[in-house]
């Protein structure tokens, strides 16, 4: 272990901070809101593999690639549905689709 | 050997795979039809080659197929006298079938899916007859039964031919059922699946365990052979093209049944209840066709009725023991029942498509070349002396009579009353098809067919016809009377091991007197009524519509018209209650019911909110760090 | 040495990844954020999981990167003179809600002290006899998800007349 578990979980906390913030603040623009999302997954990928260094199971870098796998499926769908709502309203905002309410 | 028994099966097997895959395309008409016939012919080379070799009983393996710890069954051939005989027949009638075919179809669009489905079911029969195990068997059964579904049903455009197709499949499946059960549940008492095996085990079990598989074997050649009750099928398959309805009725198919039970004969036999009940499936069955055939006006029908009728003479010459007897009857009636339906199919293309006899007659001098070898047909299913068809269905009532007790004497009486009436339905298909004048009034729509307006027929329809009136004639050297001189068939089938007892020559030669007799008389009540100068006012009563017993017969019975009362109605209905009061009124309405619920409280929901999905994020995320902060500074 | 590195790294990958949420170009913060996730690959390799650094780099900052640089190009979002960042009000909330988390996060990891098991180097061996042994219906499900992801796109993807 070439540095404390710790260290890196705070690193972990601090993308996973940077990408909530990325999520919330970008309303105006879906895309930026999905990068978010991955930015935190990131995170979340670095705690599972900081984890499996730490106690020298393979286990948690399993879980990263499955974490991958399923990011490039939520991507995929994700950008298609932000191709279909936009060639529906001509825009990427977020608080335009509100459709639900009524 | 081996070589020989692979070529068997696997000629047509591959002439149906060439057909199905590269026909059409690749090779034209007529390559595909000489590709079929030749496969045939080669396969039947190869039998006759298989025969000259043959000295012992052989098992040939070629290639193994299911093997899971105890259980094996591999694709494994079993030769016998038994199965050699009935692949020579097999191969050499469906031969001249095939050739036949090629003149039949010879108009018709979709020829290569008929001979590639034609090859497959001489493939899927000779499996079923070389099967060394019982799965083997099954397989040629189900692949017999898949083909005659679909060659019945070969001209699926027209409705009616569908349903017959669809019918012929669902009714044999009953049977079918029946024989899965009974090679499972083999399996699971004797731990093995090879034939010859479990026919030497019939003495190890229980009687009853042995007269429940018996039964349901009985089942399973019910449903193939068309035997009471489950012979709807058999008249309706006459939809298909008529090469297909003389192979199912000669050569394969139908004649699967029997083969079955007499194939495992050695086991179930052990248990009289069930060689009884063979017998008076069979007898019933002989009976009931006969006298539907009695009436009917189709020439097709009456054809299927009586093939209905003598497969009923083959099982009650099972039932009886006597599997000499049945096989040599089986060979017999597969020569001159094929020539039988070749024959109707050339009148019936000759007169463009007519099937009704009562518009046909005089077919005597415009049709010399069918005539005759349709009359050595006649000849053999009317059982008239010396023919082929005398020996081999005096054989079965001979054997009936040796049985003797009550049940036997009472069967052996209704063959008897059967065989009359086998010889007064036929004498009258021959004589108001093809004697008379050919001119007679007729109602609406009709008119007599002069001779111009004959349709002339291929060179190659007619003479098939010519081997199959020979064999049919003189199919009876084969197996002659033991007063003549011990038959080849029976010398050569006594190796099976079944012990037959023979009458004694006196009793034999009376008994055929006898048998002769009936059959003369039956003639002569036909010819009474339909011959010389009787023929118009006959003709013209029967072609009111019939009434009474005559109505009841030409429905066979009336027995569809009960099934569907007994069967087809309550299922219709239950089908019908389950779709739409329990499917649709029950299920689906609930769901939707649920679904718009949900719908309805999502949009009381969506009311309330502001719908906005940063809100929802913020809030969200709120949320989350509300939690992680109470987990660091809250927890106690 | 590797320690060093790892804090170099860190500071690289944090760095990228604060240029990237604040960039108001949607090209540019894609840009940014390979880079971050290149440094953050790096620090898979230190944290001896070599492969998922190279899964790192070639789905997330290869594959689902051009993906999103892709569906900017195609919506045609990149241009220079309509792109404008959120105003600097929409800031606060987010940043005090992450920044709790943040603190709180980082409290309970500072505060959370175990000794290191058995330093054996996780080897590639290891791994994929753990996925596909121990995991092996995780990765039928997954590869299942893929499908119905490809399915889901093509369907939502498809010309409406």
């Amino acid at each position: 272990m070439i540095v404390p578990l710790a260290h890196v979980l705070i690193l972990a906390a601090i993308l996973f901070g940077l990408g909530l913030v990325c999520t919330l603040v970008w309303r105006s623009n879906v895309i930026m809101l999905l990068i978010g999302i991955e930015i935190m997954l990131n995170a979340a990928m670095l705690v599972f593999v900081g984890g499996s260094n730490h106690w020298g199971m393979a286990d948690g870098q399993v879980f990263a690639l499955i974490i991958m796998a399923m990011t490039s499926a939520e991507v995929s769908l994700a950008l298609a549905l932000v191709v279909y709502l936009h060639r529906r309203k001509n825009t990427v905002d977020v608080d335009e689709f509100r459709e639900l309410q009524d | 050997m081996k070589a020989y028994l692979e070529l068997i099966i696997l000629l047509p097997l591959l002439g149906a795979i060439i057909n199905a895959l590269l026909g059409g395309r690749l090779l034209s008409r007529r390559a595909s039809e000489w590709l079929a016939c030749a496969v045939i012919w080669g396969s039947f080379a190869a039998t006759l080659a298989a025969a000259i070799v043959y000295r012992a009983p052989a098992t040939v393996e070629i290639v193994s197929w299911l093997s899971d710890f105890d259980f094996k069954a591999s694709l494994t051939l079993y030769l016998d006298p038994l199965s050699l005989s009935l692949c020579l027949m097999i191969t050499f009638v469906c031969g001249l079938i095939h050739l036949y075919a090629v003149g039949y179809m010879k108009d018709d669009p979709s020829s290569v899916r008929f001979f590639a489905l034609l090859n497959l079911f001489v493939a899927a029969m000779l499996m079923l007859v070389l099967a060394e195990n019982l799965p083997l068997l099954y397989l040629g059964w189900e692949g017999v039964g898949f083909c005659s579904y679909a060659l019945i049903g070969f001209w699926h455009t027209k409705p009616a031919n569908a349903t017959a197709g669809r019918k012929a499949f669902i009714v044999t499946r009953i049977g079918d059922t029946g024989l899965g059960i009974a090679v499972v549940w083999m399996f699971e008492l004797f731990g093995t699946e090879s034939i010859p095996h479990l026919n030497q085990m019939g003495h190890l079990l229980p009687a009853g365990i042995v007269t429940a598989l018996g039964l349901l074997m009985l089942l399973a050649a019910m449903g193939k052979s068309a035997q009471v009750p489950l012979m709807v099928w058999l008249p309706d398959a006459m939809a298909g093209p008529t090469p297909v309805s003389a192979q199912i009725h000669a050569a394969t198919m139908v004649t699967a049944g029997v083969y079955l039970l007499m194939r495992m004969f050695p086991l179930i036999g052990v248990s009289p209840t069930v060689t009884a009940a063979i017998a008076i499936t069979g007898a019933l069955t002989a009976f009931y066709g006969a006298t539907c055939a009695l009436v009917q006006r189709d020439l097709k029908r009456i054809l299927a009725y009586s093939t209905i009728s003598q497969i009923g003479y083959m099982m009650l010459g099972v039932g009886a023991g006597a599997i000499t007897a049945a096989t040599f009857h089986l060979l017999v009636h597969a020569f001159f029942k094929a020539l039988l339906f070749l024959g109707a199919g050339c009148v019936i293309t000759a007169l463009h498509h007519e099937q009704d006899i009562f518009r046909m007659g005089g077919l005597r001098r415009t049709l010399p070349g069918i005539f005759w070898p349709f009359l050595a047909g006649a000849l053999c299913l009317a059982g008239v002396p010396l023919t082929g068809g005398f020996f081999s269905k005096d054989g079965i009532l001979g054997a009936v009579w040796l049985k003797g007790g009550a049940l036997y004497g009472g069967l052996y009486v209704v063959g008897l009353v059967t065989a009359f009436i086998t010889a007064v339905y036929t004498a009258r298909m021959v004589l108001v098809v093809f004697c008379g004048d050919g001119i007679h009034p007729l109602p609406p729509g009709g008119g007599g067919l002069g001779r111009g307006g004959l349709k002339q027929l291929p060179r190659i329809m007619e003479w098939p016809l010519i081997p199959l009136a020979i064999l049919g004639l003189c199919g009876g050297l084969l197996n002659l009377p033991e007063y003549m001189g011990n038959g080849l068939l029976h010398l050569f089938l006594l190796s099976l091991g079944s012990h037959e007892q023979t009458l004694p020559h006196s009793t034999e030669i009376l008994l055929q007197g006898v048998a002769a007799a009936v059959a003369a008389a039956g003639i002569l009540t036909a010819w009474f009524r339909y011959g010389g100068k009787r023929r118009q006012e006959s003709l013209a009563k029967e072609q009111k519509p019939a009434g009474g017993i005559a109505a009841f017969l030409l429905e066979g019975w009336r027995v569809d018209a009960l099934y569907d009362l007994l069967l087809v109605r309550p299922y219709t209905r239950l089908s019908t209650f389950l779709w739409q009061q329990l499917d649709e009124g029950c299920i689906d309405d609930s769901l939707d019911r649920m679904a718009s619920l949900f719908g309805r409280c999502g949009q009381w929901l969506g009311g309330r909110g502001q719908g906005r999905v940063s809100l929802s994020l913020l809030g969200m995320a709120a949320g989350a760090a509300l939690m992680v902060f109470w987990m660091v500074w809250g927890m106690p | 040495m590797e320690t060093y590195l790892f804090y170099i790294l860190a500071t690289v990958t944090v760095i990228g990844t604060i240029l990237a949420i604040t960039e108001k170009h949607p090209v540019h913060a894609i840009v940014y954020l390979v880079t971050s996730f290149f440094s953050l690959a790096s620090i898979f390799f230190l944290l001896s999981a070599p492969l998922i650094a190279m899964f790192e780099v070639i789905i997330y900052a290869g594959a689902v990167m051009v993906l999103f640089m892709f569906v900017i190009m195609m919506l045609d979002l990149g241009r220079a003179d309509e792109a404008k960042r959120p105003p600097l009000r929409q800031w606060f909330l987010p940043v005090i809600l992450g920044g709790i988390i943040l603190v709180s996060i980082g409290v309970l990891a500072a505060g959370y002290v175990t000794t290191p098991h058995a330093p054996g180097a996780i080897t590639v061996r290891d791994f994929a006899v753990t996925l596909f042994r121990k995991y092996g219906v995780a990765v039928e499900i997954i590869s299942m998800q893929l499908l119905f992801a490809v399915v889901g796109a093509l369907y939502l993807g498809r010309r409406r007349p």
